[in-house]
């Protein structure tokens, strides 16, 4: 890490519970990247994630998936994307993501993607089907010259060995998928989810976790993060978007955050 | 090390095993054993050396069988004292020289003092496992008590040795005593059933033990790579299924019981071998020796099967009661529905809804084999978004599910797997060859490649062998540069698609896009990694056969042999306009799929 603390940690040393959003860049118009950044930082989000779409998302269920596709359709790329938010940082504050497929960064170049990176100021990466041992080995030390956080998901079926392994190389937060499934896929909590967070929070991990899948309003918000530090919303927050526009986006953030 | 195969009963197998080229060959004299040697010794090289093991045998009957059988070594197994070792290097009755092996069991522990009467009258020693039988048992010894050795003899490790032992093996032999391992010897672990041993497996074992590096280079490593390509690029949710998988499968193929089955139902359900047909008058036409390896004669018409069986297999292994698999034209659907009624488990195949529009015999198919046809609505509805979809509900049902991947693709293990499965069409190549040709390896190999399954399995006892060349053919659609194509070594760059790093076709931006081939086995954006590897090392020759051409080739079959090809097949047939082969080379062609499910293709393009 560089000796300067990462946004991302910052905001994870304040005093609450974090809401995370992740839109597709993008979605529903080309230019509404940062329209839909900015609304949602004023609207009191602690954290976003900006889907960079890719024509074959493996772990999105049908709602991001369509966004995507339609995105792509628009005309977002990788340099689209990056030229968008190449002035964000003048009007916003909060920790920004760039969560994507590996392949369409393997093909930008793995290090200018993070050069690029840094140099807006986007502050980590979640990047799902870039293992974390591959990772570790191969780019890490990328990663940190530029600053950059990297995110990794656990799953109720990760083992605790595992996780462990997953805390040590984090140095911001791990993202706890609530069910094995894709986005989108189910919504509320059972049991089985409170059991989880419990034996999560039971591991007494140096990093917080936040919580993403299946967290859609306020109710299922509250649950998620009885023992976590934040919720991550994605596929209520993008069906929101397709169906009432982003004009209301205030109306959604405040029926979670009520 | 050198190697010695133990237990060796049946003439065929015999010559079998001979020909991997081990350095001893086992003959046990004990009739208390089921791998009791009761036949001749068939002709085999005489740089194998032939050894006789014996158990408390009288020393006559012993000096009998060296000069019947003209053994090079004897193996004592009992309790033989060192002089009745003596008598056998000093005796004048016999004709030649003997080398003598003491065998010593060992279990928990060993007094290394009783070797010392035996330092100065055997030639090995031969550390086995201790246990009820004198030989045989299956298990290994804690080979860290030969820490202790005091001698400086060179000794054959014995007991237990398996496949899954290499990395054992690789450990032990960095360890300081094993400059002294003069040999390892197999048995039981190789074996079928008692004194029948596993050719296939057996050449692995073989090679991976094989210093030359040179000679593993086209095989997956132990990372799960072949060269740059191959990997388990998985989201995280994955991760549990596919590392059960990568660590069990090695350990369930090389099962004796396992292998049993799964050979059995290739023999008595899949109707193999596939027979190995010399075609006389497409040979004549092309001035050259054209062999095709029958595949379209398996039950439900194509290579598919042998993967699907041996994945059905794996799975009940594993105790998974769901299975899901993904389908492109059907024919990987249908071998996965059939495999799933064999064995009375539930099946789900995902297929994008415009192949289920142009595909519907193939889904008719699948649903009176009693599976689910589920239609992919994303992306381009075709086998690609079938493949993701098939992998989302993978993640949905981590626990009860295994997905049959249908081609030599996705994360490690699959590629690796599904090329073992489907190996068997090399494996029977070879002695096929050899009952027609007289010698095991063809000039060329040659397959169609979508993922490259049937070619994989085409190509994978010839992979290291340096006189076989192989050729990789692919569907160029309406040509390569036509932007509707599908010939992924000309147009793919290096990328991840579906769990591994290959070449695929993508745009700039790094978006994976759609192939065009008139086969739709054939339209697949990327390759396995292994044939990415192949084409990278220049160890295949790729070539492009476009739509036209396929179909032009595909006819010439029917008239010239009366095989009416898969199209997909039909592409690796168009290559003799393209190519000129001597009159004397011989060409095994992978014959990978049957034309009925492509009829309507053929009426179409023919207006026949």
């Amino acid at each position: 890490m560089t000796e300067k603390m990462n946004r991302i940690q910052e905001k994870l040393k304040e005093d609450k519970k974090l809401l995370s959003i992740y839109f597709t860049a993008g979605y529903p118009n080309l230019d509404d990247t940062v329209k839909i950044i900015q609304e949602l930082e004023n609207n009191g989000v602690d954290m976003i994630e900006i889907g960079l779409p890719f024509s074959d998302p493996l772990a999105d269920g049908p709602t991001i998936q369509d966004s995507s596709t339609k995105a792509l359709k628009n005309g977002m790329t990788t340099e689209v994307l990056f030229n968008q938010l190449r002035n964000i940082r003048e009007t916003v504050n909060i920790p920004l993501i760039i969560m994507g497929y590996f392949n369409p960064m393997l093909q930008y170049g793995v290090e200018d993607f993070c050069k690029k990176c840094q140099d807006i100021g986007i502050d980590g990466l979640i990047i799902p089907d870039l293992p974390v041992d591959v990772y570790h080995e191969e780019y890490k030390a990328i990663f940190d010259s530029y600053g950059l956080i990297n995110v990794f998901l656990i799953t109720p079926q990760t083992s605790d060995e595992r996780i462990k392994y997953i805390d040590s190389v984090s140095d911001g937060f791990i993202y706890m998928v609530s069910s094995a499934s894709t986005t989108g896929a189910k919504s509320g909590f059972g049991e089985e989810q409170s059991e989880y967070f419990k034996r999560i929070n039971d591991l007494n991990l140096k990093n917080p976790q936040i919580v993403g899948f299946g967290i859609s309003n306020n109710s299922t918000f509250k649950v998620a993060t009885t023992y976590a530090k934040g919720a991550i919303i994605g596929s209520a927050f993008v069906k929101h978007v397709t169906n009432e526009g982003i004009e209301t986006i205030p109306n959604f953030v405040n029926s979670i955050l009520k | 090390m050198k190697i010695k195969v133990c237990g060796m009963k049946y003439q065929d197998n015999i010559e079998q095993v001979a020909a991997l080229q081990p350095d001893y060959l086992g003959f046990i004299f004990y009739d208390k054993t089921p791998r009791h040697f009761d036949t001749e010794i068939p002709e085999i090289s005489n740089d194998i050396k032939k050894t006789g093991v014996f158990v408390n045998e009288d020393l006559n009957t012993v000096i009998q069988k060296i000069n019947e059988f003209n053994l090079q070594a004897v193996q004592l197994h009992g309790e033989e004292a060192p002089f009745y070792c003596n008598m056998l290097r000093t005796t004048t009755l016999l004709k030649k020289p003997i080398e003598v092996i003491k065998v010593f069991s060992v279990m928990d522990g060993f007094n290394f003092k009783v070797l010392n009467e035996y330092e100065d009258v055997c030639d090995y020693y031969l550390f086995d496992t201790k246990g009820k039988l004198p030989g045989g048992n299956g298990y290994a010894f804690d080979w860290s008590l030969l820490n202790d050795y005091p001698s400086t003899k060179p000794f054959f490790l014995s007991g237990g040795i398996g496949i899954d032992q290499i990395n054992d093996i690789k450990k032990f032999k960095e360890s300081e005593v094993s400059k002294y391992c003069y040999a390892l010897d197999v048995n039981s672990k190789f074996e079928l059933e008692p004194g029948l041993k596993n050719v296939g497996v057996l050449r692995e074992f073989i090679n991976k033990l094989s210093n030359n590096k040179e000679m593993q280079k086209y095989n997956v490593d132990e990372r799960g790579y072949y060269g740059d390509f191959g990997g388990a690029f998985i989201p995280e949710m994955l991760y549990p299924n596919v590392e059960e998988l990568r660590e069990n499968y090695l350990k369930v193929m090389a099962e004796p019981k396992f292998k049993k089955e799964f050979d059995q139902l290739l023999k008595d359900y899949v109707g193999r071998p596939s027979p190995l047909y010399f075609a006389k008058r497409l040979s004549e036409k092309y001035n050259t020796k054209i062999y095709l390896k029958r595949e379209d004669l398996n039950h439900t018409g194509a290579h598919k099967i042998n993967n699907t069986i041996g994945q059905i297999l794996m799975a009940k292994r594993l105790g998974k009661n769901r299975i899901i698999a993904e389908t492109g034209a059907g024919q990987h659907g249908v071998a996965t529905a059939t495999v799933c009624a064999l064995m009375g488990l539930e099946c789900i195949v995902y297929m994008g809804e415009i192949d289920i529009a142009r595909q519907a015999p193939n889904v008719a198919r699948m649903k009176m084999l009693g599976a689910k046809v589920i239609p992919a609505l994303s992306g381009s509805r075709t086998l690609k978004d079938a493949t993701n979809e098939a992998i989302r509900d993978w993640i949905n049902n981590p626990v009860n599910t295994h997905y049959i991947i249908g081609s030599a693709i996705g994360p490690h293990p699959y590629p690796d797997m599904v090329t073992r499965f489907q190996s068997v069409i090399s494996e029977e190549i070879k002695w096929q060859l050899k009952e027609h040709e007289g010698r095991e390896n063809p000039d060329y190999v040659a397959a169609c490649i979508g993922g490259g399954s049937n070619a994989a399995g085409t190509y994978y006892h010839f992979l290291h062998e340096e006189d076989v060349k192989i050729i990789a053919v692919e569907a160029a659609g309406l040509g390569v540069d036509s932007g509707e194509s599908a010939a992924t070594s000309v147009l793919g760059k290096e990328g991840i698609i579906h769990g591994c790093k290959t070449l695929l076709m993508q745009t700039a931006d790094g978006q994976i896009t759609e192939p065009y081939s008139i086969s739709a086995g054939l339209d697949y954006p990327g390759v396995g990694p292994m044939h990415a590897h192949l084409a990278k090392t220049g160890r295949a020759e790729f070539m492009s056969i476009t739509d036209d051409e396929a179909m032009k080739a595909g006819l010439e079959l029917c008239e010239l042999e009366g095989i009416i090809p898969a199209i997909e097949t039909s592409h690796a047939l168009a290559i003799f306009k393209q190519k000129q082969f001597k009159p004397n080379d011989v060409i095994v062609m992978s014959l990978s799929g049957r034309g009925d499910k492509d009829l309507q293709n053929y009426i179409d393009y023919f207006k026949i």
